[in-house]
Protein backbone atom coordinates (compact mmCIF):
# COMPACT_ATOMS: atom_id res chain seq x y z
CA UNK A 1 0.00 0.00 0.00
CA UNK A 2 0.85 3.71 -0.69
CA UNK A 3 2.70 5.28 2.43
CA UNK A 4 2.71 8.88 1.22
CA UNK A 5 -0.76 9.91 2.10
CA UNK A 6 -0.82 13.40 0.48
CA UNK A 7 -1.16 16.31 3.10
CA UNK A 8 -4.14 17.86 2.37
CA UNK A 9 -3.79 21.42 0.98
CA UNK A 10 -4.30 24.48 3.89
CA UNK A 11 -6.57 26.54 1.91
CA UNK A 12 -4.99 30.00 1.75
CA UNK A 13 -6.85 32.89 4.08
CA UNK A 14 -8.53 35.12 1.67
CA UNK A 15 -8.62 38.92 2.45
CA UNK A 16 -11.79 40.41 2.44
CA UNK A 17 -12.36 42.76 -0.16
CA UNK A 18 -11.70 46.23 1.00
CA UNK A 19 -14.08 48.97 0.26
CA UNK A 20 -11.78 51.76 -1.29
CA UNK A 21 -9.89 53.60 1.03
CA UNK A 22 -11.27 56.66 2.13
CA UNK A 23 -14.70 55.92 1.68
CA UNK A 24 -15.38 53.72 4.59
CA UNK A 25 -13.24 55.40 6.63
CA UNK A 26 -11.67 54.04 9.95
CA UNK A 27 -15.29 51.98 11.53
CA UNK A 28 -17.50 50.24 9.71
CA UNK A 29 -17.57 47.12 7.28
CA UNK A 30 -13.93 46.33 7.55
CA UNK A 31 -13.17 45.88 10.58
CA UNK A 32 -16.33 43.13 10.94
CA UNK A 33 -14.47 41.65 7.58
CA UNK A 34 -11.47 40.85 9.59
CA UNK A 35 -13.18 39.66 12.56
CA UNK A 36 -15.52 37.24 10.93
CA UNK A 37 -12.17 35.68 9.65
CA UNK A 38 -10.31 35.66 13.27
CA UNK A 39 -13.99 34.25 14.51
CA UNK A 40 -13.54 31.52 12.02
CA UNK A 41 -10.01 30.35 12.95
CA UNK A 42 -11.25 30.42 16.96
CA UNK A 43 -14.29 28.54 16.06
CA UNK A 44 -11.78 25.91 14.41
CA UNK A 45 -9.52 26.17 17.22
CA UNK A 46 -12.30 25.57 19.86
CA UNK A 47 -13.62 22.58 17.78
CA UNK A 48 -9.97 20.72 17.55
CA UNK A 49 -9.61 21.14 21.61
CA UNK A 50 -12.75 20.00 22.32
CA UNK A 51 -12.11 17.29 20.24
CA UNK A 52 -8.71 16.34 22.12
CA UNK A 53 -10.51 17.10 25.23
CA UNK A 54 -12.80 14.14 24.56
CA UNK A 55 -10.68 11.74 23.60
CA UNK A 56 -8.18 12.60 26.11
CA UNK A 57 -11.18 11.75 28.55
CA UNK A 58 -12.52 9.03 26.72
CA UNK A 59 -8.96 7.24 27.23
CA UNK A 60 -8.39 8.16 30.48
CA UNK A 61 -11.89 6.57 31.49
CA UNK A 62 -10.98 3.66 30.38
CA UNK A 63 -12.76 3.99 27.08
CA UNK A 64 -11.67 1.64 23.61
CA UNK A 65 -9.77 4.48 22.79
CA UNK A 66 -6.18 4.32 21.04
CA UNK A 67 -2.92 6.03 23.10
CA UNK A 68 -2.02 6.60 19.34
CA UNK A 69 -5.46 8.38 18.25
CA UNK A 70 -4.86 10.33 21.27
CA UNK A 71 -1.74 11.51 20.53
CA UNK A 72 -2.73 12.62 17.14
CA UNK A 73 -5.72 14.67 18.04
CA UNK A 74 -3.41 16.23 21.20
CA UNK A 75 -1.02 17.36 18.25
CA UNK A 76 -3.90 18.16 15.75
CA UNK A 77 -5.39 20.56 18.68
CA UNK A 78 -1.44 22.12 19.08
CA UNK A 79 -0.62 22.38 15.14
CA UNK A 80 -4.57 24.48 14.63
CA UNK A 81 -3.42 26.45 17.48
CA UNK A 82 0.16 27.48 16.43
CA UNK A 83 -2.17 27.98 12.85
CA UNK A 84 -4.10 30.15 14.45
CA UNK A 85 -1.49 32.10 16.26
CA UNK A 86 0.20 33.14 13.15
CA UNK A 87 -2.64 33.57 11.27
CA UNK A 88 -3.58 36.20 14.25
CA UNK A 89 -0.64 37.79 13.96
CA UNK A 90 -0.62 38.11 10.34
CA UNK A 91 -4.64 39.26 9.84
CA UNK A 92 -3.35 42.56 12.63
CA UNK A 93 -0.52 43.07 10.58
CA UNK A 94 -2.60 43.08 8.01
CA UNK A 95 -5.03 45.42 9.40
CA UNK A 96 -2.64 47.90 10.98
CA UNK A 97 -0.96 48.40 7.34
CA UNK A 98 -4.69 48.80 6.02
CA UNK A 99 -5.01 51.47 8.91
CA UNK A 100 -1.63 53.18 8.35
CA UNK A 101 -2.84 54.07 4.78
CA UNK A 102 -3.06 57.72 3.53
CA UNK A 103 -6.58 57.98 2.72
CA UNK B 1 -8.76 22.79 9.31
CA UNK B 2 -6.20 20.17 10.24
CA UNK B 3 -8.53 17.87 11.92
CA UNK B 4 -7.45 15.75 8.40
CA UNK B 5 -3.65 15.81 9.75
CA UNK B 6 -2.29 12.20 9.83
CA UNK B 7 -5.94 10.50 8.87
CA UNK B 8 -4.55 7.73 6.67
CA UNK B 9 -1.76 7.22 8.62
CA UNK B 10 -4.56 6.45 12.09
CA UNK B 11 -6.44 4.72 10.15
CA UNK B 12 -3.59 2.62 9.33
CA UNK B 13 -2.56 1.85 12.92
CA UNK B 14 -6.05 1.27 13.79
CA UNK B 15 -5.62 -1.71 12.13
CA UNK B 16 -2.24 -3.01 13.13
CA UNK B 17 -3.87 -2.25 16.72
CA UNK B 18 -6.45 -4.59 15.74
CA UNK B 19 -4.78 -6.84 14.34
CA UNK B 20 -2.39 -7.46 17.23
CA UNK B 21 -5.58 -8.31 19.68
CA UNK B 22 -6.34 -10.87 18.10
CA UNK B 23 -2.87 -12.29 17.53
CA UNK B 24 -2.84 -11.58 21.32
CA UNK B 25 -5.68 -13.71 21.25
CA UNK B 26 -4.65 -16.35 18.77
CA UNK B 27 -1.73 -16.91 20.77
CA UNK B 28 -3.47 -17.34 24.31
CA UNK B 29 -5.88 -19.61 22.70
CA UNK B 30 -3.43 -21.74 21.05
CA UNK B 31 -4.31 -24.67 23.30
CA UNK B 32 -8.00 -24.27 23.16
CA UNK B 33 -10.28 -27.03 21.81
CA UNK B 34 -12.51 -25.54 19.18
CA UNK B 35 -10.86 -22.07 18.42
CA UNK B 36 -10.21 -20.57 15.12
CA UNK B 37 -7.34 -18.52 14.32
CA UNK B 38 -8.87 -14.79 13.36
CA UNK B 39 -6.94 -11.74 11.71
CA UNK B 40 -8.03 -8.49 10.00
CA UNK B 41 -7.74 -8.05 6.25
CA UNK B 42 -5.95 -5.13 5.63
CA UNK B 43 -7.12 -5.13 1.86
CA UNK B 44 -10.52 -5.17 2.27
CA UNK B 45 -10.13 -2.68 5.19
CA UNK B 46 -8.24 -0.28 3.56
CA UNK B 47 -10.34 -0.34 0.60
CA UNK B 48 -13.44 0.39 2.27
CA UNK B 49 -14.40 4.01 1.99
CA UNK B 50 -15.26 4.43 5.80
CA UNK B 51 -12.82 4.04 8.66
CA UNK B 52 -14.35 1.69 10.41
CA UNK B 53 -13.79 1.98 14.25
CA UNK B 54 -14.04 -2.22 14.65
CA UNK B 55 -11.92 -3.51 11.81
CA UNK B 56 -13.39 -7.05 11.21
CA UNK B 57 -11.91 -9.82 12.98
CA UNK B 58 -11.81 -12.32 9.43
CA UNK B 59 -11.30 -16.11 10.40
CA UNK B 60 -7.76 -17.16 8.95
CA UNK B 61 -7.97 -19.01 5.74
CA UNK B 62 -5.32 -22.05 4.83
CA UNK B 63 -4.51 -23.69 8.07
CA UNK B 64 -4.36 -26.78 9.51
CA UNK B 65 -6.78 -27.96 12.10
CA UNK B 66 -5.63 -29.94 15.07
CA UNK B 67 -7.56 -32.74 16.47
CA UNK B 68 -8.98 -30.95 18.66
CA UNK B 69 -10.42 -28.84 16.42
CA UNK B 70 -7.90 -26.13 17.19
CA UNK B 71 -5.99 -24.48 14.18
CA UNK B 72 -3.80 -21.79 15.62
CA UNK B 73 -0.49 -21.93 14.34
CA UNK B 74 2.09 -20.78 16.55
CA UNK B 75 4.71 -19.69 13.86
CA UNK B 76 2.23 -17.90 11.71
CA UNK B 77 1.18 -15.83 14.98
CA UNK B 78 4.81 -15.59 15.99
CA UNK B 79 5.64 -13.58 12.01
CA UNK B 80 2.29 -11.71 12.68
CA UNK B 81 3.43 -10.30 15.58
CA UNK B 82 6.60 -9.32 14.31
CA UNK B 83 5.42 -8.05 11.54
CA UNK B 84 2.22 -5.70 13.12
CA UNK B 85 4.84 -4.07 15.64
CA UNK B 86 7.19 -3.05 13.06
CA UNK B 87 4.84 -1.46 10.52
CA UNK B 88 3.55 0.47 13.43
CA UNK B 89 6.65 1.84 14.24
CA UNK B 90 6.82 2.53 10.11
CA UNK B 91 3.75 4.27 10.79
CA UNK B 92 4.46 6.11 13.78
CA UNK B 93 7.24 7.73 12.19
CA UNK B 94 5.44 9.25 8.99
CA UNK B 95 3.16 10.66 11.00
CA UNK B 96 5.95 12.37 13.05
CA UNK B 97 7.39 13.46 10.43
CA UNK B 98 4.12 14.72 8.58
CA UNK B 99 3.19 16.61 11.72
CA UNK B 100 6.45 17.98 11.74
CA UNK B 101 6.22 19.29 8.21
CA UNK B 102 2.84 20.66 9.10
CA UNK B 103 4.86 22.22 11.93
CA UNK B 104 7.33 24.11 9.87
CA UNK B 105 5.47 25.11 7.24
CA UNK B 106 3.25 26.88 9.86
CA UNK B 107 5.78 28.53 11.33
CA UNK B 108 7.53 29.62 8.08
CA UNK B 109 5.58 32.53 8.06
CA UNK B 110 6.56 33.93 11.60
CA UNK B 111 7.17 37.93 11.50
CA UNK B 112 8.16 37.64 15.27
CA UNK C 1 -10.69 -3.40 23.85
CA UNK C 2 -7.47 -1.23 22.95
CA UNK C 3 -4.36 -2.28 22.74
CA UNK C 4 -4.31 -2.17 26.51
CA UNK C 5 -6.95 -4.73 26.80
CA UNK C 6 -4.93 -7.35 24.75
CA UNK C 7 -2.21 -7.22 27.03
CA UNK C 8 -4.79 -8.92 29.75
CA UNK C 9 -5.60 -11.01 26.95
CA UNK C 10 -2.17 -12.57 27.02
CA UNK C 11 -2.06 -12.91 30.70
CA UNK C 12 -4.78 -15.27 30.82
CA UNK C 13 -2.95 -16.99 28.35
CA UNK C 14 -0.15 -16.98 30.50
CA UNK C 15 -2.10 -17.91 33.77
CA UNK C 16 -3.81 -21.33 31.89
CA UNK C 17 -0.46 -22.39 30.76
CA UNK C 18 0.81 -22.15 34.57
CA UNK C 19 -2.48 -23.92 35.47
CA UNK C 20 -1.65 -26.80 33.08
CA UNK C 21 2.01 -27.50 33.65
CA UNK C 22 0.66 -27.34 37.31
CA UNK C 23 -1.41 -29.76 37.03
CA UNK C 24 0.95 -31.77 34.39
CA UNK C 25 3.80 -31.30 37.28
CA UNK C 26 1.34 -32.99 39.93
CA UNK C 27 0.73 -36.13 37.18
CA UNK C 28 4.27 -36.34 37.28
CA UNK C 29 5.56 -36.26 40.50
CA UNK C 30 2.26 -38.39 41.20
CA UNK C 31 3.24 -40.90 38.80
CA UNK C 32 3.44 -44.17 41.04
CA UNK C 33 1.77 -42.74 44.02
CA UNK C 34 -0.52 -46.04 45.21
CA UNK C 35 -2.16 -44.00 48.28
CA UNK C 36 -4.09 -40.48 48.97
CA UNK C 37 -6.05 -39.05 51.43
CA UNK C 38 -9.38 -40.20 48.87
CA UNK C 39 -8.30 -43.72 49.11
CA UNK C 40 -7.01 -45.58 45.86
CA UNK C 41 -4.27 -44.32 44.32
CA UNK C 42 -3.48 -40.96 42.78
CA UNK C 43 -5.58 -40.07 39.99
CA UNK C 44 -4.65 -38.15 36.83
CA UNK C 45 -5.89 -34.66 36.49
CA UNK C 46 -6.12 -32.33 33.38
CA UNK C 47 -7.18 -28.96 31.95
CA UNK C 48 -9.77 -27.78 30.09
CA UNK C 49 -9.36 -24.39 28.18
CA UNK C 50 -11.98 -22.31 27.19
CA UNK C 51 -12.31 -19.24 25.06
CA UNK C 52 -13.20 -15.97 27.40
CA UNK C 53 -14.40 -12.73 25.62
CA UNK C 54 -14.65 -11.16 28.73
CA UNK C 55 -10.58 -11.12 29.62
CA UNK C 56 -9.56 -7.20 28.30
CA UNK C 57 -12.70 -5.27 27.72
CA UNK C 58 -13.39 -2.56 30.30
CA UNK C 59 -17.57 -2.23 29.70
CA UNK C 60 -19.05 -5.02 27.93
CA UNK C 61 -21.07 -2.82 26.18
CA UNK C 62 -19.03 -1.30 24.04
CA UNK C 63 -17.76 -4.81 23.32
CA UNK C 64 -20.80 -6.12 22.28
CA UNK C 65 -21.63 -3.11 20.03
CA UNK C 66 -18.21 -2.96 18.35
CA UNK C 67 -18.18 -6.25 18.07
CA UNK C 68 -15.09 -7.23 19.40
CA UNK C 69 -13.72 -10.42 18.69
CA UNK C 70 -10.73 -11.00 20.54
CA UNK C 71 -11.14 -12.83 23.24
CA UNK C 72 -8.73 -14.76 26.17
CA UNK C 73 -8.40 -17.85 27.93
CA UNK C 74 -9.57 -19.50 31.17
CA UNK C 75 -8.53 -23.10 32.97
CA UNK C 76 -12.38 -23.49 33.48
CA UNK C 77 -12.86 -27.05 34.77
CA UNK C 78 -10.25 -29.69 35.97
CA UNK C 79 -10.80 -32.72 34.97
CA UNK C 80 -9.88 -36.08 37.24
CA UNK C 81 -9.71 -39.41 35.27
CA UNK C 82 -12.21 -41.74 37.09
CA UNK C 83 -11.68 -44.56 34.68
CA UNK C 84 -10.21 -47.76 36.00
CA UNK C 85 -6.79 -47.50 37.06
CA UNK C 86 -3.63 -49.90 36.48
CA UNK C 87 -3.52 -52.92 38.80
CA UNK C 88 -0.38 -55.07 39.44
CA UNK C 89 0.10 -58.02 40.99
CA UNK C 90 2.44 -57.05 43.62
CA UNK C 91 1.76 -59.51 46.47
CA UNK C 92 3.79 -58.32 48.85
CA UNK C 93 3.04 -54.22 48.71
CA UNK C 94 1.50 -52.54 51.09
CA UNK C 95 -1.27 -51.51 49.24
CA UNK C 96 -2.33 -54.56 47.68
CA UNK C 97 -5.37 -56.07 48.12
CA UNK C 98 -6.85 -59.46 48.49
CA UNK C 99 -6.13 -61.19 45.06
CA UNK C 100 -2.51 -59.36 45.89
CA UNK C 101 -3.37 -56.45 43.27
CA UNK C 102 -2.27 -53.05 43.63
CA UNK C 103 -3.58 -49.93 42.10
CA UNK C 104 -1.05 -47.87 40.23
CA UNK C 105 -2.28 -44.13 38.31
CA UNK C 106 -3.16 -43.95 34.93
CA UNK C 107 0.03 -41.85 33.45
CA UNK C 108 1.77 -41.98 31.12
CA UNK C 109 5.11 -39.94 32.22
CA UNK C 110 6.63 -39.42 28.57
CA UNK C 111 3.29 -37.97 27.22
CA UNK C 112 2.78 -35.94 30.16
CA UNK C 113 6.66 -33.95 29.65
CA UNK C 114 5.56 -33.47 25.91
CA UNK C 115 2.54 -32.06 27.21
CA UNK C 116 4.69 -29.95 29.66
CA UNK C 117 7.05 -28.56 26.97
CA UNK C 118 4.04 -27.64 24.94
CA UNK C 119 2.71 -25.57 28.06
CA UNK C 120 5.94 -23.79 28.53
CA UNK C 121 6.03 -22.81 25.02
CA UNK C 122 2.68 -21.55 25.00
CA UNK C 123 3.44 -19.57 28.05
CA UNK C 124 6.65 -18.23 26.31
CA UNK C 125 4.71 -16.86 23.25
CA UNK C 126 1.99 -15.67 25.31
CA UNK C 127 4.98 -13.71 27.47
CA UNK C 128 6.25 -12.53 23.58
CA UNK C 129 2.90 -11.10 22.63
CA UNK C 130 2.87 -9.12 26.01
CA UNK C 131 6.50 -7.60 24.84
CA UNK C 132 5.08 -7.01 21.40
CA UNK C 133 2.46 -5.00 22.35
CA UNK C 134 3.88 -3.09 25.03
CA UNK C 135 7.13 -1.70 22.39
CA UNK C 136 3.90 -0.51 20.13
CA UNK C 137 2.38 1.08 23.06
CA UNK C 138 5.47 2.89 23.52
CA UNK C 139 6.06 3.28 19.85
CA UNK C 140 2.67 5.29 20.16
CA UNK C 141 4.49 7.85 22.93
CA UNK C 142 6.78 9.05 20.54
CA UNK C 143 4.08 10.40 18.93
CA UNK C 144 2.93 12.98 21.66
CA UNK C 145 6.47 14.71 20.74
Amino acid sequence: MSMSTPISPISPITIPELSPAGSSGVSGATPGAFQSVLEGLVGGVEKSQAQAQQTVNSFLTGGNEELHSVALAAQRSSLEFDLFLQVRNKVVSAYQEVMRMQV
Amino acid sequence: MLENAGTGIERYMNLLSASQKLVASNIANVDTPGYKAKDIDFQSELASQFDNLAPAAKEVTGLKTKNDGNNVDMDREARRLAENSLRFAVATNLARSELATLRSAIEEGKTS
Amino acid sequence: MSLFGSLSVSASGMSAQRTRAELLVENLANAETTRTPEGGPYRRKDVVFEEDPSVGSFSSELTSAMGSSASGVAASQTIVDNSEPYRRYMPGHPDADQEGYVAFPKINPAEDMVDLMGASRGYEANVAAISAVKDMIQKSLDLFR
